[in-house]
């Protein structure tokens, strides 16, 4: 096999090479690090690798999730595993949705002055600055779908200049969201009310004392919804 | 006519009324705020408290918006702006980075994910377009004028100073909104308080100081035969109108009297629903004025 | 260099233009689904699970001569990582009524219903690996199943999930799997998760396997959503969490009941004592074992660490022989090669085709008749595309939902397999992508009934740890099911348990007992377990690596 091209990167300003190709996670796993934090589900969900990193040459910060971001020649690492951000208790069931109520929890955000870091930091590529601009007039719905895809990594309060904690305000958006705004569907209580009713314990009582070759041919019989 | 629009954030929160009014007035008018596709805060928290170039970031954002949403609808370059605080702040980043190009380019460099800012849009507020319209415009639209009422109108701070972010061409004698309240019928009075601050944010901290102020400027008016006073600041208006039940605790002899953002009246005067205006949103309720003045239905 | 197009070699390219030139006709086409016969056959013959070469006999412990997959008997036939003499059992660090280890959904879920039952809350303490959610859990993407529909019944699901485990699940545990169901969603709805919606109604898809549509998503962000809202809600109850905090053993009372766990902390090396009156095991599955060397789905957590406790602890497992290989991993590009593609993808109309754009397989097979159906054009048939560092695949058509679904479709239903791909320039709303079975899923584990007790006194166990409730193999929307209903039950349980228990002398006896059965058995152990955390550092470096000692 030909000899695979490698690359320097600077762990935390120490310099190793290794093989081109590589995620920043596993470029660092190469170089001999063993994780114990910053390193979670490594597919991009749990946002427990958040990293900054440098490019060489340019005096700019960037942010990224170690998992998912391919290591390049030259790149100046840094990762961040936890976040001291502010989180507000709260007991949702005594929560009434108002326009003031995230303010309230978290007042920093009016000191939000727009400057955009936040959405510039997020590896989620999400609407930052408009979700907390959102929270300030009580937009729930706005913060739930701007905020959906937040995988809560810190990165954004990390790098606020009003030290806000963008990721814990838009959870408590999204439970609002989805506790009080979204109505619970219908089909779903009546659901709850018939088995609490015992209505398909017959059913089920006679499938659970099924031999296997009975099962087997009721199984073949199910129409497969969606097929014809 | 069709006129890019930044709301901010007071007017969906605590001064909806301001906001629905308007929204009636200019669309009898023939006016349609078209409102930013997306917008932030002015900023006015950080433009009250220091002086960095941060401060300036979320107005030329909003400024931004509007070049943008302009050049998309193929809009003139305008801004209208209600709220004055919201007007003041977006009017005054603007006239720095008009008159400073090194601020406008390091602003244009920091926010390196926005087109840059190019200094031309020209930032309105509704008395002003109000009055571009025309007095005339305004007498034509009036079905039941509005002379049975004696106003008071108050300007506050953030209409007319600094004298570079003035609505009006006098900003020690100011005379627009009178203007166009006559235009509507109204009868307005003269008195020395109407460009005098109402306290701003100290009625925060020092909310005993703001209901002095309330109490000052609310006698001024009553003495002279107002029967009501009109103003187009949601802080204004919640001072005057809110802290008179401060003042009232400390000056029982207290006339209360109604306070109202400009546009609720002239919509009456155009006959607009008073639903739509949004008279049930005051502390000291408007509503028994106007239905001893016949303006609304008993 | 190798010329790229779009985030994809050129010599690709070749082939995506055949699977363009098919899609059109495609869009309302679909290969019949195999019968019973056709399936077993296909099993046989190309399922890495069906090699019997990959598995052997444990030759000791509770489960002695069953059946297990090579690397999980390495880890029960291994030496303990600690020698008891050395661990002072006098001090106890932690002195709870429920001990949750794993800090997963399952645990999460079994905190808050062992609050729920009356446990104070801080004689509730969770302990985890890694972060509170960094899990197999905050991974989900494709969703939850749930009969709730006029169409579909709780006897309709439970068919679906029996047949799906080959028949050999515990009916009791498939049963409360599925009636159970509603009442989980409602709690979720009460909590503020937020299920996808149409028109007031739940959007339900259909999922591999299953005969209704009855999949309840999150985007595909289903894991993350309930477990940032579970973990939210832990947080906002003062339920008290130890990260970076594994079990190492199980600890065991003179009367020969679990009484907790001895702990280590993963950075200082330290350890520490956790007594409970009841320990919840929730410490999920096994996919960083690398089985068979498949790459896996897992998160890095993952190393059948409960599997291994328990067993010495004398807990007994159920349906360890088989193992679910998930029939679509990205094979390319390299950086994220195993990482899940979502079943929703077919859920929405993706159709694997292979190199020439043709069908080879229904899409909605059951998840070990699709991976063995794509093994099998990858090898014998030869109808798989190369990537360039030699991982072979067929094509998921995502386009195509596009077609089906409308413009915009995909962003909307995938958000994070679109992002996953954008970072590395590739439009999965224009090009398919590239996949072959990856290893996903723990089908069985540590046997428990339906209250979620295991056959050890005071030990209770949910989730992706336990076994019985899905077979020989799991559909897919019914594991994140499973952790809340059974953690719901292990919550419970343990709580009732707790009140009217009192612990004895504690000590680790067992652990002892089981080395010396090691011997016994004549097993020459290779390594030592629980693994905690899998190896990945280059082998140049650990051939090199001193520790010091002082
Ligand atoms: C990529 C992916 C996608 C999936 N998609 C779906 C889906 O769409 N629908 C569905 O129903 N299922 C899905 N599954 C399966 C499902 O997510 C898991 O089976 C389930 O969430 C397992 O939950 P758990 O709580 O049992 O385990 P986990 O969520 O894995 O939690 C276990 C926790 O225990 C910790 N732990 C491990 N060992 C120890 C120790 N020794 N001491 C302390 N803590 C320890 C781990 O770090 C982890 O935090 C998916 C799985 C994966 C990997």
């Amino acid at each position: 096999m030909a000899e695979t091209e490698k690359i320097t990167i600077y762990a935390m300003g120490k310099a190793y090479k290794v093989p081109a190709g590589l995620t920043i996670m596993s470029a660092l796993e190469y170089a001999g690090y063993q994780y114990i934090r910053g390193c979670g589900c490594r597919s991009g969900y749990c946002g427990g690798c958040a990293t900054i990193y440098r490019r060489e040459g340019d005096y700019k910060l960037y942010t990224d999730l170690a998992c998912q971001t391919p290591a390049e020649d030259g790149m100046y690492l840094v990762q961040l595993p936890f976040v001291p951000a502010n989180k507000s208790i709260y007991d949702l069931d005594k929560i009434e949705p108002m326009e003031t109520t995230l303010v309230e929890h978290y007042p920093e955000i009016v000191k939000c002055v727009s400057c955009n870091t936040c959405t510039k930091a997020c590896p989620q590529d999400l609407d930052v600055m408009y979700f907390i601009q959102a929270a300030k007039i009580g937009d729930f719905k706005e913060v739930a779908e701007l905020s959906f895809d937040c995988i809560q990594c810190g990165l954004c309060a990390v790098r606020c200049p009003a030290d806000i904690a963008h990721y814990h305000v838009a959870q408590l958006a999204r439970r609002i969201y989805g506790k009080f705004i979204n109505e619970k569907v219908e089909q779903l209580t009546k659901r709850l009310n018939e088995i609490e009713k015992g209505v398909y314990d017959k059913e089920l009582n006679k499938l659970m004392k099924m031999n296997k070759a009975m099962l087997e041919k009721a199984y073949k019989k199910r129409k497969i919804e969606g097929t014809k | 006519m069709e006129i890019a629009y930044y709301p901010g954030c007071t007017l969906r929160t605590s001064a909806k009324n301001f906001e629905s009014s308007s929204i009636a007035v200019a669309d009898h008018l023939g006016i349609t705020f078209k409102e930013l596709s997306q917008w932030n805060c002015c900023g006015t928290v950080y433009s009250l408290a220091s002086d960095d170039l941060m401060k300036h970031l979320a107005p030329v954002r909003v400024l931004i918006r509007a070049q943008e949403d302009n050049k998309e609808n193929g809009l003139d370059n305008k801004l209208v702006t209600l709220c004055s605080m919201c007007y003041n702040t977006v009017k005054m980043a603007n006239h720095l980075v008009k008159n400073d190009e090194e601020k406008l380019d390091t602003i244009n460099q920091f926010m390196d994910e926005e087109p840059d800012y190019e200094a031309d849009v020209n930032v309105l507020h509704f008395l002003q377009l109000l009055d571009e319209i025309g007095i005339d415009r305004i007498k034509e639209n009036t079905k039941k004028s509005l002379e049975v009422l004696n106003l008071a109108c108050y300007y506050g701070c953030y209409l007319l100073r600094p004298e570079e972010a003035s609505i009006d061409e006098e900003p020690e004698a100011p005379s627009i909104m009178e203007r166009i309240m006559e235009a509507a019928g109204a009868r307005t009075i003269d008195y020395p308080f109407k460009n005098e601050c109402c306290g701003s944010y100290l009625t925060v901290t020092e909310k005993k100081y703001t209901a002095e102020r309330t109490y000052k400027i609310i006698s001024s008016v009553v003495n002279r035969g107002a029967d009501a006073i009109v103003l187009s600041c949601p802080l204004c208006a919640f001072n005057l109108d809110r802290r008179q039940k401060q003042a009232k605790e400390l000056h029982a002899n207290m006339k209360s009297i109604p306070i109202f953002y400009f546009p609720q009246l002239l919509g009456l005067a155009f006959g607009i629903n008073s639903n739509e205006l949004g008279f049930n949103m005051h502390y000291v309720d408007p509503r028994p004025l106007l239905k001893e003045k016949r303006l609304i239905k008993r | 260099m190798i010329e790229m197009i779009d985030g994809y070699p050129k010599y690709m390219r070749e082939s995506i233009k055949k699977v363009e030139e098919t899609r059109q006709d495609r869009v309302d086409k679909l290969p019949k689904p195999m019968s019973m016969s056709e399936r077993k056959k296909i099993l046989n013959k190309f399922h890495p699970d069906f090699d019997p070469k990959g598995k052997r006999k444990v030759r000791t412990g509770p489960n002695k001569g069953d059946i297990v997959p090579n690397e999980v008997a390495d880890l029960l036939e291994a030496y303990p990582s600690i020698a008891p003499k050395d661990i002072d059992l006098s001090n106890i660090d932690y002195d709870v009524d429920v001990l949750v280890i794993g800090g997963g959904m399952a645990g999460t879920v079994a905190a808050l219903w062992a609050l729920k039952e009356g446990i104070k809350k801080d004689k509730i303490l969770i302990t985890t690996k890694l972060r509170h959610g960094d899990s197999n859990s905050i991974k989900a993407q494709g969703g939850i199943q749930c009969a709730d529909r006029e169409e579909d019944s709780p006897a309709m699901h439970y068919l679906d999930v029996i047949g799906g485990g080959h028949f050999a699940n515990k009916p009791e545990l498939a049963r409360a799997l599925v009636t159970d169901a509603p009442k989980i969603l409602d709690w979720h709805e009460d909590l503020g998760v937020m299920y996808d919606r149409d028109n007031g109604k739940y959007l339900e898809l259909s999922g591999g396997g299953t005969s209704r549509f009855r999949l309840h998503s999150a985007k595909d962000y289903t894991g993350l959503e309930i477990m940032r809202v579970l973990r939210d809600e832990s947080i906002n109850q003062g339920i008290e969490v130890i990260e970076f905090a594994s079990a190492i053993e199980l600890l065991l009372d003179d009367g020969g009941k679990v009484a907790g766990a001895l702990l280590y902390n993963m950075e200082t090396e330290e350890y520490s004592i956790a007594r409970a009156k009841s320990t919840i095991l929730a410490t999920g599955g096994f996919g960083r074992l690398h089985i068979q060397s498949y790459p896996t789905t897992n998160h890095y957590g993952a190393t059948a660490d409960g599997l291994v406790m328990a067993y010495r602890a004398g807990a007994n497992f159920v349906d360890m022989d088989t193992v679910q290989y998930h029939p679509t991993g990205a094979a390319y590009p390299e950086q994220i090669v195993g990482q899940l593609i979502t079943e929703k993808v077919r859920g929405l109309g993706g159709q694997p085709v292979n190199k020439d754009g043709k069908q080879f397989v229904f899409p909605l097979e059951p998840r070990d008749v699709e991976a063995a159906a794509i093994i099998r054009e990858c090898t014998e048939r030869n109808k798989g595309v190369k990537s360039p560092t030699g991982m072979v695949g067929i094509w998921l058509d995502t386009p195509i939902i596009e077609i089906i679904h409308g413009k915009g479709a995909v962003k909307e239903n995938l958000h994070a397999i679109y992002r996953m791909y954008e970072r590395f320039d590739i439009d999965v709303t224009k090009d398919p992508i590239l996949v072959f079975p990856t290893l996903h899923y723990q089908n069985g584990g540590v046997e428990i009934d339906v209250n979620a007790a295991t056959s050890v006194a005071g030990l209770f166990a949910a989730g992706e740890v336990e076994g019985g409730v899905h077979g020989k193999n799991r559909l897919m929307g019914n594991s994140l099911l499973d952790c809340n209903v059974f953690g719901l039950r292990a919550g419970i349980s343990a709580a009732k348990h707790a009140k009217k228990t009192k612990l004895g002398k504690l000590t680790l006896q067992h652990v002892e007992k089981y080395t010396k059965n090691l011997e016994k058995n004549k097993i020459k152990p290779k390594m030592r377990s629980p693994m905690l955390l899998p190896e990945y550092r280059e082998e140049d470096v650990l051939a090199r690596r001193l520790r010091l000692s002082t």
